[in-house]
């Protein structure tokens, strides 16, 4: 049914999404459960988090590519010391998604940590359990629900991430083209039209599966919680 | 055996709090009073849920003074709170033992022994949602004994239940408190579940402690009488010292003035098994115009209130012996 060009589409696109998803995780889980309390600057932290989604995406690619480009104080760093090139490669694409999809994970994990119930922390601070030990033991697991449907929303954006990729890591074939690039690519040569709609309608079906995905786990996770 | 000495201040609000009271370590304290008068503050205070200042020493240990705070987890002192707070991700069995993992392994009891004493052997393996009330709050305290306190807190861990559920409570505590040995600070606003459990009282009003000691001395004190509802009043006696259907444990029970009938003689062909002779210490006037009489009898000082015509035409009158008809076992 796919040509092997589409499989290697829909690989790359899965690969960068899991990859962003793999490192943006944890700390938007950190950063959630922090915004989830008070403490002194939490608003800067949350206008910082938000960035990705006010800024337009080039412009996030485009300050990725200043930062982390072949001649970026960090990249050039990176690139010296422990030999890792991030532009125009696959690990690029997946960190320019990681950040434009990290937004998405933080505010839906922040709504689990913030539904929690302040009370069983007390419960289990004195039965000898600290800080650290309620984190892992109570707070991760009551927000599972929510981190987990927070993780496939932001996997099925991430497949879709357009404008950050393409500024940062560029459209090569097999390396950073993902759905959407493909997209754009075919619509750039005569006659391209049905190929495009052929991979629009990939992209429509793994978006919505992605929800509806992410719909069904919340709701099985909220009824063992709940016993 | 170690006691809780406890000299703390505390605000929350416009609310000021100071008590320095001290809770033996082979107890039960109750901590009573009115509501709003810091009782569930003083005792989160004490947990090391909210920040206070002065002394709090278990023991030889210094849990709180100037300059060193512990942390709740690492105070050894457990806390049962009005509702149950059971994890809902887990099951019965393992919110005991997430309590019991982290206790010192040379104080924890047996898990199953835990379970028997609270018998809830059949409800360990469901999750904590689809328990009963007092499933629920039988699980809690399974927790709270698993975690091996070295001193337990519980604020009113009744407060939800009534009758008789209520009784079979307080039953649970004092089995648990002397099967092991665990010393308890207990929150109440109830004269009769104090009674049914103190050994030693702690009378809080308004941030200040009133009265405190040995259960039947503290509640002697006029200032405690204050504390109480003008039909509460009454007088502290010893369960062994009285004829009960109770179980012969000791603990007191809460003679109330408006329950105690008064005689000039010793009453024959009568079904109450306990007549106490006494002497009488006072007649005082009450607001009402009644006659609260107090009478020295050898289960101690008890009170009875009655009208001014009984005085007069029973020649009631300091120094005179008197009969007081008590029905011990409507408690």
């Amino acid at each position: 049914m796919l040509s092997a060009a589409e499989w290697e589409i829909l690989a790359t696109s899965f690969r960068v999404a899991l990859l962003a998803l793999v490192w943006s995780l944890p700390l938007a889980i950190a950063c959630a459960f922090l915004l989830s309390r008070r403490f002194p600057g939490k608003f800067t932290l949350d206008g910082l988090v938000h960035l990705p989604i006010i800024l337009p995406p080039v412009l996030t690619g485009f300050l990725l590519l200043l930062l982390l480009g072949r001649r970026g104080p960090v990249g050039v760093w990176l690139e010296d010391v422990a030999g890792i090139r991030l532009v125009f490669t696959q690990e690029g694409a997946a960190l320019a998604t990681a950040v434009m999809i990290f937004p998405i994970l933080v505010r839906a994990i922040r709504i689990a940590f913030e539904a929690m119930d302040a009370r069983l922390f007390q419960a289990a601070s004195v039965l000898r359990a600290g800080p650290w030990d309620r984190f892992f033991t109570l707070a991760l697991p009551l927000a599972a629900p929510g981190i987990l449907a927070g993780a496939v929303t932001a996997f099925a954006a991430g497949m879709g991430e357009f404008g950050a990729v393409i500024t940062f890591a560029a459209n090569i074939p097999g390396e950073t083209q993902t759905l959407p690039l493909a997209i754009y690519a075919v619509l750039q040569q005569p006659g391209g039209e049905a190929q495009a709609l052929r991979l629009a309608a990939m992209s429509f079906a793994l978006a919505l599966s992605g929800l509806i995905g992410a719909e069904l786990l919340q709701r099985w996770m909220r009824r063992r919680l709940q016993g | 055996m170690k006691t809780l000495d406890v000299h703390v201040r505390l605000t929350r609000g416009a609310f000021r709090l100071a008590a320095k009271f001290t809770a033996p370590g082979d107890g039960i304290t109750v901590l009573f009073g009115p509501s709003g008068g810091g009782k569930s503050s003083l005792l989160a205070a004490i947990a090391g849920l909210v920040p206070s200042q002065g002394e709090i020493r278990l023991g030889k240990r210094m849990l709180s003074a100037q300059g060193t705070h512990l942390p709740p987890h690492k105070r050894g002192i457990g806390m049962v709170f009005q509702d149950a707070r059971l994890f809902p991700h887990l099951t019965a069995r393992r919110n005991i033992a997430y309590a019991w993992t982290r206790a010192p392994a040379d104080k924890r009891p047996r898990l199953e022994e835990v379970a028997r004493f609270f018998d809830i052997m059949a409800l360990l393996d469901r999750p904590v949602g689809n328990l009963s009330g007092g499933e629920k709050s039988r699980v809690a305290l399974a927790r709270a004994l698993a975690a091996a306190p070295d001193f337990l807190l519980l604020d009113e861990p009744f407060a939800a239940l009534d009758g008789q559920r209520r009784r079979a409570f307080i039953k649970v505590l004092l089995e648990m408190h002397r099967s092991f040995h665990l010393p308890m600070l207990v929150v109440t606003h109830s004269i009769d579940d104090a009674a049914s459990l103190a050994s030693h009282l702690v009378a809080l009003k308004a941030g200040e402690v009133v009265s405190s000691g040995p259960f039947d001395a503290a509640t002697a004190d006029p200032a405690f009488a204050a504390l109480l509802d003008a039909r509460d009043n009454g007088a502290a006696v010893s369960s062994l010292l009285l004829h009960t259907v109770h179980d012969k444990a000791q603990r007191y029970l809460w003679l109330r003035a408006d329950q105690v009938v008064l005689a000039a003689e010793r009453p024959k062909a009568i079904s109450t098994r306990n007549i106490l002779e006494g002497e009488i210490l006072s007649i005082r006037q009450e607001a009402d115009g009644g006659r609260m009489v107090a009478l020295q009898t050898k289960a101690g000082r008890i009170l009875s209130r009655v009208t001014a015509e009984a005085v007069d035409e029973l020649a009631l009158a300091q120094g005179r012996k008197a009969w007081a008809l008590v029905k011990a076992h409507a408690f």
